[in-house]
Parts: C-alpha cells; sequence; structure tokens
C-alpha cells in the first residue's frame, strides 16, 4: 500500500501532509499524557515487529503480493496516539531508508496505515466494547481490525482516484482494485492481531490495561483493581 | 488474573526484558522469512501502475534501495539489512517513547 512519489497528484500530496502535520501533533500532545512507563518496551518491539512483518509478501489475488500493516495491532494495544507515533516511524524509515513509499507521498502513506489504519480499528473496538460490555471480543477485535485495513485501502485508492492526470484510472477502478485485495489482507490483519490481543492477556494484562480500546474490559478492570 | 496482583516491579521488568527477547527474535524469524520464502512482491499498485504506464520513480535515492544494500544484493545482505533495520526502529521508538514520558514527568 506504500504509494511511491509520481503516482499522486500535488493537492492531494498537500492536503495529506497537512492531515499528517495535524494527526502528529494531536498524537505527540495526547500520547505524553496517556502513554504508560509500562507501553514502553512494547511498544519498541510491536514497532520493530511490524517493520519486519512488512517484509514479508504473501500472495492474495490475481497474481498480486500482500504485506500485513500491523496498523491495528498498533492502535489496539498501545492506544491511537502512541500507535500512530509508531507506524510513522516505520512509515518514515521505510521512505528515506528503502525507498519504500515516496517521499512527496509520504504524506498520503501516513494518513492511509498511520492514521485511517490505526484510529479506526482503536475507535472501533472501544464503541464495540462498550456496546457489548466486553462480550464477544475477539469478534470484534477481528472486525475492527479488518474495517481499519480496507478503510485504509478504500482511502489509498481515492487518494490515487483524485489524482487522475497523473493517475488516469479515477475512482471507480483505483478504489475497488484496492478495496477487494486488501480485504483478503484485512483478513489476515484480523486474526493476527486477535492472536496477539489473547496473547498479551494471558501474558502481559499489565500492559493492556493501559490500552484505552481494552481498559474497560471486566477481566482488565478486575485485574486492575486487585493490583491497587 | 489473581497472577497479576502479585507482580512486583522486579518481576515486571523481568516481563520486560523476556518480551524484548521473544518479540525482536520473531522479528529477526519474519526478516528471514521475509528474504527466502515471501521475497517476491507484486503489489496491486504496481500492477494498475504499470497498466496505465505510470512511472514510480522516487526523488530520492534511497540508500537501501527495494530492502537490498548495494553491491550484495543477496538474501543474506537482505538479511542482514532487515535485522539491523529491525534494531534501529527498535531503539528509535524507545528513544522517542522516554523522551514523551520525560516531558510527560515535567
Amino acid at each position: 500500500m506504500h504509494i511511491p512519489d509520481g503516482f499522486i497528484s500535488p493537492t492531494i500530496s498537500i492536503v495529506t501532509f497537512i492531515v499528517t502535520l495535524l494527526f502528529w501533533i494531536i498524537s505527540f500532545m495526547k500520547a505524553k499524557n496517556s502513554l504508560d512507563e509500562r507501553q514502553i518496551p512494547i511498544m519498541g518491539v510491536m514497532t520493530a515487529l511490524f517493520f519486519a512483518a512488512q517484509m514479508m509478501n504473501y500472495p492474495i489475488v490475481g497474481g498480486t503480493t500482500g504485506h500485513l500493516l500491523g496498523s491495528a495491532s498498533l492502535g489496539i494495544i498501545l492506544g491511537p496516539y502512541a500507535g500512530c507515533i509508531s507506524m510513522t516511524i516505520i512509515l518514515v524509515l521505510q521512505s528515506l531508508l528503502f525507498g519504500d513509499g515516496g517521499i512527496t507521498t509520504l504524506g498520503a502513506n501516513i494518513v492511509n496505515m498511520g492514521i485511517i489504519g490505526v484510529f479506526i480499528p482503536a475507535f472501533l473496538l472501544l464503541a464495540l466494547n462498550k456496546i457489548s460490555k466486553g462480550k464477544g471480543l475477539y469478534a470484534w477485535i477481528f472486525i475492527s481490525a479488518f474495517v481499519g485495513d480496507v478503510v485504509a485501502a478504500v482511502a489509498a485508492g481515492a487518494e490515487l482516484g483524485f489524482s487522475v492526470p497523473t493517475f488516469q484510472y479515477g475512482l471507480s477502478v483505483a478504489v475497488p482494485a484496492m478495496a477487494i485485495n486488501h480485504s483478503v489482507i484485512g483478513v489476515i490483519e484480523g486474526v493476527v492481531t486477535m492472536v496477539l490481543v489473547g496473547m498479551l492477556l494471558k501474558l502481559r494484562p499489565d500492559v493492556l490495561s493501559k490500552s484505552p480500546s481494552l481498559k474497560d474490559l471486566p477481566a482488565l478492570q478486575e485485574s486492575k483493581e486487585l493490583k491497587e | 488474573m489473581l497472577i497479576l496482583a502479585k507482580i512486583s516491579r522486579k518481576s515486571v521488568k523481568n516481563l520486560d526484558r523476556n518480551t524484548i527477547v521473544v518479540g525482536l527474535a520473531l522479528a529477526v524469524i519474519f526478516v528471514v522469512i521475509g528474504n527466502f520464502v515471501f521475497s517476491y512482491a507484486l503489489e496491486t499498485l504496481d500492477v494498475k501502475a504499470e497498466e496505465l504506464e505510470v512511472t514510480g520513480e522516487n526523488i530520492l535515492n534511497a540508500p537501501f534501495p527495494e530492502y537490498t544494500i548495494p553491491g550484495f544484493e543477496n538474501e543474506w545482505g537482505g538479511i542482514l539489512l532487515g535485522v539491523v533495520a529491525t534494531l534501529a526502529i527498535f531503539v528509535v521508538t524507545l528513544g522517542i517513547a522516554n523522551l514523551l514520558m520525560k516531558k510527560k514527568s515535567e
């Protein structure tokens, strides 16, 4: 989903950089207050882990390949603000060191994978958990991660579709092409996020109890009260 | 969950160390698999761009294009680069997170 230079129009490039800048400011300000000391090692590990995971390209549909984003896991486990910072670190280094994603399209790539892919799963899961009062957690995690991935792909398709002189296919081709292929990745993203959260619930509930999307879960509430 | 109540600060530090070791080991495995098994990449974007003959040449010359070390473009070079980059990302993230914590305490 990394858009290289020359694929999107200058207008889309400028707009996405402005959106990115706004979210960076908000994320740094919010993460400064919400980030807990216990989350720091897991933030480092997860950022490194998903950078490495993005190096694996597996076959999806029509001879194309795709890779895990990790945005949903970062957003759900670390919270959207720290998750946005983590994904930004990955995307900036990928662009500057490896040429994976352009420099003029860095704003667009961060909007798709670092903002949409992170914030949508985090807030969707928060809402679904509130409605269901913590029941059906794993189904909600899967749905949140899947939706986050597909919406991020739709956004990438829309950015390309609105860049018509540069990318002549337009919205009607770019959006479905991205959405269909990334729905396969979305399924994998959903499963990986479920497994990761499940593992951390068993092994590191102290870290998960700091996640804005999960901290209200009855199981984590109990453990928090016991600790206090 | 009752176990959590008994977790002391020292054991949390041990848990952190274990988490880091397991997480980074898993990341190295991903790098190896990414270089030996799932290395072929043809994304939807590339296919559509090819159909339109849109060239996605990046403006900046990245020092390690396509995750390879120039002059050492084989799987082992890719693994070495992937492992170093993974560790660098881990350190950079810890640095930024610690900086945020420092600002919080000010």
